[in-house]
């Protein structure tokens, strides 16, 4: 079930009567959630809801047993277990074409004429999420991070709570499950503010990403012509505003919506395109994956306690695996080598450039680290590497003579909206949505939320998917 | 800030603009109107799942989908009708949906669009895509699109500004739509006339011309400028051979386990008849996969009554002249003996 969709509203009013009717006690409407996250996500594909119980209970098993277990070796191999359940999954569903297609071209230049047929799999909606979600609480139990699960209703509740289940943000145990434990209601501000937090995520979701931007991206990326140097760059500032809209409005429709549960889910991104530099996007974009890939993966890899050389190759392969996990293509692990780079890069100025950072140098570095941005968003998008070394070239305006596909208006508008989404994250980028609002008046807000009402209203968005389902 | 006085701003000022924008619409002479789109499509293919021996299925393009009136079909011949015919696509895809993932055996009508049956069997090309991906949506749409859609029809029955086409053709309001609409330029290349609205459709897709086109020629004409576009455009040749082979293949397999093929040429005027003539002549496109179908077939031409029917925008008929085409052609099926009235049996 989508968001943006009529399905959806009619679910979360039943939702929120059943929640707030006074018919059930606490541990019936924790049962009513749980009951509700599996419609939630079964009214796709119901015979995938398995896949969600096979990893909630093997990862109950394995966290029970490595709660009580003191054998290392034994809680090695729970914690295996769980692993190998959930990284089995996303192998089998995710990368297993795309493994058997190198294996089939490496194997055939020593020609052997091998031939394998891919098995078109539907890949389960989220799976990406749910099991690093659902990961983290078996890792964090055996580093004794955090603590068992009281019961597994709560626990089921954890991996498969509907506001987050299919895009994140991937909570830890310690954030989410602990909420559960006791009674909770949303105050009546904390529910208007979800409620408005909704409006906000639909607002970028079907107006700013599905109706401003997609169309333009979706035909300078469809294009099989040479680009003009205007278009490749349109298309592709329309691609990053579309993704940033996209997932950044599912986010905070989760957010928004667990908060009218009186439920409350961290911040997935602050304002990303106003970092200035690399390890700053990463602490603006996607906090929830970046964060879990530092706990989980980088920090393991030695992180930045074994000297320069183990701290960079612990980056890259952070990076190329973050770029994996987002797509089975070796477009998506460009994408990731390049963000690698970018970082590898960045920390090799910083020790031997020290520049400090006023309002003035800083939109300028902003800026740059915006256009460099873009370059690795060619890669995230173009399905094929002929695509994306066009789109490339023609950035560079090396195809002065290249096709033009959009018209004037479309990158006027194209452009209109990058730049506001610039400024706007430029302004933002020390301060938060609910501090700003506590300083207008409360008319204007309800002006300005009127206004992304009528607009969502108008755009009907006909269900397009979130782009990151596909992860 | 008082979070409540917020939400009674946004959601007074919300309902006030949706009214506005709902009447605004009205005001321009648009109607609440349900779109021809993918789910009613997969709705009917659903249907043929629980196929009876009443059930007559018609395939095709869009001229049969005008042309058929299935109210006065199902009248004149006691039967069950189920249109799944597509708008500009070529029905191979639907027919071969029909003999390769059902057991149906009963009456199967084809309408055959020269230049878009005779088009490709490419699957990339759009004629192919269009009615590939509605057998497509049928056999992936989730239980939570099937309930959108549910959820939509009596809003799109209620309200003007709610539509749900799949298609660039319809003429929606949405933001998206009347953005695509404004052209400063033609930096990309020529713009296509706007191309207005000229279908009105019930849930089970039975179709009519609206009477807007017969009563406003400046309107028709609007359509016939878009046809005029599209036609003058430079289009593929035709790949008759494969088109015509894929076709009698699927027809054999469906005849062979029973089942009633018969195709139909549905009119057309003006533009489309001139190169329709031209580019697909009858001797040529027509007879000779009649002929190795084996299927009984009904040519317009061959009946006086039918050769001066209206066609206001060329190439369907307007309301009135498609029941009149419906009782000519089933007339003649009766004579042939191809259908039998179940009623009247």
């Amino acid at each position: 079930m989508l968001f943006n969709s009529l399905s959806f509203i009619v679910f979360l009013v039943i939702v929120l009567v059943l929640y707030y009717g006074n018919i059930l006690n606490w541990i019936n409407r924790k049962r009513m959630l749980l009951f509700a996250s599996y419609i939630f996500y079964g009214l796709w594909n119901p015979p995938l809801v398995i896949l969600l119980w096979i990893s909630t209970v093997v990862d109950w098993i394995a966290g029970n047993k490595l709660s009580i277990e003191e054998n290392q070796r034994k809680r090695k191999m729970w914690l295996l277990l769980s692993l190998f359940v959930n990284l089995g999954f996303l192998v089998f569903f995710k990368y297993r074409d795309f493994l058997l297609d190198n294996f089939t071209s490496v194997v055939n230049t020593y020609g052997y004429g091998y031939k394998a047929e891919p098995i078109d799999i539907l890949l389960p909606m989220g799976i990406s999420f749910y099991t690093f979600q659902t990961m983290s609480y078996t890792i964090d139990m055996y580093l004794r991070r955090t603590e068992k699960a009281r019961t597994f209703l709560d626990f089921a509740l954890y991996v498969t709570f509907f506001p987050q289940l299919v895009a994140g943000p991937i909570v830890r145990a310690q954030d989410l499950i602990s909420q559960f434990y006791e009674e909770k209601k949303a105050t009546i501000n904390q529910f208007i503010w979800g409620l408005f937090l909704l409006t906000i995520g639909l607002f970028q979701k079907v107006v700013l990403a599905d109706t401003l931007l997609a169309d333009t991206a979706d035909t300078v990326f469809g294009s099989k012509d040479i680009l003009n140097g205007l278009d490749a760059w349109t298309g592709t500032l329309a691609f990053s505003g579309q993704i940033f809209f996209d997932f950044a409005g599912y986010s905070t429709c989760a957010i928004g919506i667990a908060l009218m549960l009186g439920i409350i889910l961290p911040d997935n991104f602050r304002y990303p395109y106003a970092a200035i530099g690399f390890s700053d996007l990463w602490r603006r974009w996607h906090i929830s994956l970046s964060s879990w890939l530092r706990d989980y993966l980088y920090i393991p890899l030695g992180g930045n306690r074994h000297g320069i050389v183990r701290m960079y190759a612990a980056l890259m392969i952070t990076m190329l695996l973050g770029g994996l996990w987002h797509g089975a293509a070796w477009t998506f692990v460009v994408w990731g080598a390049l963000h690698g780079i970018y970082l590898v890069v960045e920390r090799m100025f910083k020790n031997k450039i020290h520049i400090k950072i006023g309002p003035y140098n800083g939109v300028i570095l902003a800026l740059v680290t915006y256009t460099l941005v873009n370059f690795t968003w060619v890669f995230f998008r173009a399905r094929e590497f002929s695509v994306a070394k066009n789109i490339i070239s023609s950035m560079f305006f090396m195809n002065v003579e290249g096709s033009k596909v959009l018209d004037s208006f479309e990158i006027i508008k194209v452009l209109a909206v990058i730049s506001i989404l610039f400024v706007c994250h430029w302004f933002m980028r020390n301060t938060s949505l609910k501090e700003v609002s506590f300083k207008i008046p409360s008319w204007v807000l309800g002006v300005f939320w009127a206004i992304m009402f009528f607009l969502i209203v108008i755009s009907q968005g006909s269900g397009e998917q979130f782009i990151y389902f596909q992860f | 800030m008082n979070l409540k006085q917020s939400l009674f701003v946004a959601v007074t000022l919300g309902m006030i603009s949706l009214v506005i924008w709902e009447l605004y619409w009205r005001n321009q002479g648009l109607e609440p109107n349900i779109d021809d789109n993918k789910n009613l499509w997969a709705n009917q293919r659903a249907r043929l799942e629980n196929y009876d021996e009443k059930t007559v299925v018609f395939i095709g393009s869009s001229r049969i989908l005008y042309d058929i009136n299935l109210d006065i079909w199902e009248n004149e011949t006691g039967t069950n009708g189920i249109m799944l015919a597509a708008q500009g696509s070529t029905p191979i895809p639907v027919m071969q949906d029909i003999v390769e993932n059902t057991d149906f055996n009963g009456t199967l009508v084809i309408g055959i669009t020269p230049p878009l049956f005779f088009s490709t069997i490419n699957p990339k090309a759009n004629f192919v895509q269009r009615s590939q991906s509605l057998v497509d949506y049928y056999y992936n749409r989730t239980y939570a699109q099937r309930l959108n859609h549910m959820l939509s029809v009596p809003l799109q029955k209620n309200l003007v500004f709610i539509r749900d086409g799949d298609e660039s053709w319809d003429s929606d309001v949405d933001l998206k739509t009347l953005l695509k609409q404004v052209h400063w330029d033609e930096r990309s290349g020529p713009r296509y006339p706007p191309f207005n609205n000229f279908e009105e459709i019930t849930l089970d897709r039975r179709m009519k011309m609206p009477e807007i086109m017969v009563k406003d020629t400046a309107y028709a004409n609007t359509i016939k400028k878009v046809w005029t576009t599209i036609l003058s455009g430079d289009n593929p040749p035709p790949d008759k051979e494969t088109t015509t082979n894929t076709f009698v293949d699927l027809a054999k397999k469906f005849q062979a386990r029973g089942g009633n093929l018969i195709l139909v040429r549905c009119p057309s005027s003006g533009l489309f008849k001139d190169i329709e003539s031209k580019a697909f002549p009858r001797a040529q496109f027509w007879d000779p996969l009649v002929e190795k179908s084996g299927a009984k077939a009904y040519h317009y031409e061959d009946f006086p009554e039918l050769t001066n029917l209206f066609l206001p925008e060329w190439s369907h008929l307007a309301a009135e002249d498609a029941e009149v085409f419906t009782r000519v052609i089933i007339e003649a099926m009766k004579k042939d003996g191809v259908i039998t009235n179940l009623k009247s049996n």
